[in-house]
């Protein structure tokens, strides 16, 4: 194995039908950290809405499992559209998929059924991939294409479902929808313009890009696209609580100085130890007053830093519930370098706060421990990010 | 003239408290004192460490060199027309 393995950043963006509750296509990653490996499946169910969200979560969560356990897949793919149910209306069970299944190492295969090919750039340019056909005795009409490749630093694989290259079809400037080279050329631009963009945003450009294509800009399908990002980690450092002894006090404010990375501090008196053992000055930031939130605050070779417990609490709820675009306070500053961050080492004080445990004070003052551990839990599991925790 | 110099604790539980409404002094000042303080957020003055025995409670707002407790934003800017009246005779 490579001394430093390249990290796997998956974004992913979708857009439901308009007019529909729910979305018709499904997209479900997983990272198996014992064998260092990730896998992604996009499937676009038969149709749209409820109907549709079945065929399509049923397939992924066959299919990961199916991948997981390293199943051959055509067999594989043969359960899958026998265990599917049958359409009422075309009298057909059917659901597209594509699969990422990588390793940290670099090898990583592609398996494609029905939907567009995926898109593989390389240094900035589209590089094309060979792949393998391979068709099932069973359900005749359906192929399925396996492409193999060895991943470097700075590549990107992107796949989509048929929202993306069919938007915009039946517009008078897209008769034929966007098509897959229309959304290849929108991709390269946007590398060209930022050539790291995240693959969190770069999905994202992508399906607001394709829903502008579409008639009143209404999504005429399911649009949904998964990026995945080879790079080196985006190494982040969380203190937040004062050491339990004292004496720590100064071990933690070198782990700050000597960081190779990018530093956060979180809490009143974490802030005023790190500021007296680094001798470094810290004043609020006026331009992240909310009144909801205590204000961040500046100090010299720090990205950030907040108060705790309330800015944690809020942070938590916004990687549940989604980021607070229309705001600049310090809990959504945290969000978004916590989401745009891929190994987090949080290291937290377990010193008790007496003044927090006064009963008059709302209930949201919970223990710094419970709070950090649910949104490790969570950046773990839903955003796949790789988390370090260490109590002081 | 010298200026009052107002000092608010945004620490946690001064936060919850009511500090979070007494910062709206960044923005909203009365205009007799408009241009007669300085205000200082500070992020926490540690004072509830001593809560029981010292203090009573928070939001603790300093006034120059007097500390308010259980402030209030109409709490300080008394304080602050109070002073600058002293400050006067």
């Amino acid at each position: 194995m490579p001394n430093s393995p390249l990290f796997i950043e998956i974004g992913t963006h979708q857009q439901q039908k308009h007019g529909e509750d729910c979305f018709g296509d499904t997209i479900f990653s997983k990272k198996i950290p014992e064998e260092q490996r990730i896998i992604s499946i996009l499937s676009d169910g038969l149709g749209s809405g409820v109907k549709a969200n079945i065929l399509s979560s049923m397939t992924t969560r066959m299919a990961m499992k199916f991948v997981e356990s390293n199943m051959e897949l055509l067999r594989s793919s043969e359960v899958m559209m026998d265990a599917l149910p049958i359409c009422q209306v075309r009298k057909i069970s059917y659901a597209t998929f594509s699969i990422v299944d990588s390793e940290l190492e670099g090898k990583t295969r592609i398996f494609e059924m029905d939907n567009p090919p995926f898109i593989f750039i390389r240094d900035g340019k589209p590089f094309n991939v060979k792949s393998k056909e391979l068709s099932s005795a069973k359900w005749k009409d359906r192929t399925i294409n396996i492409s193999q490749l060895t991943t470097q630093e700075e590549d990107r694989i992107i796949l989509m479902s048929d929202g993306v290259t069919q938007a915009g079809l039946g517009n008078k400037k897209y008769p034929l929808g966007w098509q897959r080279q229309g959304c290849l050329d929108f991709v390269l631009a946007e590398i060209r313009k930022n050539p790291h963009i995240s693959a969190h945003d770069l999905a994202q450009a992508i399906v607001r890009e394709a829903i502008e294509k579409e008639v009143d800009k209404q999504a005429g399908d399911d649009i949904s696209c998964v990026v995945l990002y080879f790079r080196k980690p985006r190494k982040l450092l969380v203190l937040t609580g004062p050491p339990f002894d004292e004496d720590k006090d100064k071990e933690i404010a070198e782990l700050v100085s000597y960081y190779d990375g990018k530093t956060a501090i979180c809490g009143g008196t974490t802030s005023n130890i790190i500021e007296r053992e680094l001798c470094l000055k810290c004043e609020i930031d006026k331009t992240s007053f909310d009144p909801k939130i205590p204000a961040a605050s500046k100090m010299n070779g720090i990205d950030l830093v907040t108060e705790g417990i309330l800015t944690l609490t809020e942070v938590y709820r916004m990687l549940k519930e989604g980021v607070d675009e229309n705001s600049n306070n310090a809990a959504v500053r945290l969000a978004k370098l916590l989401l745009s961050s891929d190994k987090i080492d949080f290291v937290v004080g377990t010193k008790i706060n007496i003044a927090h445990q006064d009963p008059n004070l709302p209930m949201e003052l919970e223990i710094r421990r419970n709070i950090v551990k649910k949104i490790f839990r969570l950046l773990q599991e839903r955003y796949l990010k790789e988390i370090s925790v260490r109590y002081v | 003239m010298e200026k009052v110099k107002v000092r608010i604790c945004l620490g946690t539980s001064c936060f919850v408290m009511g500090a979070s409404q007494i910062q709206e002094l960044e923005f909203n000042v009365p205009e007799d004192i408009a241009g007669k303080i300085e205000l200082v957020e500070e992020r926490c003055m540690k004072l509830c460490d001593n809560v029981k025995d010292k203090y009573v409670k928070g939001p603790f707002v300093m006034v120059n060199d007097e500390l308010i407790e259980e402030a209030t934003y109409e709490k300080v800017i008394n304080k602050v027309r109070q002073v600058l009246q002293d400050n006067c005779q």
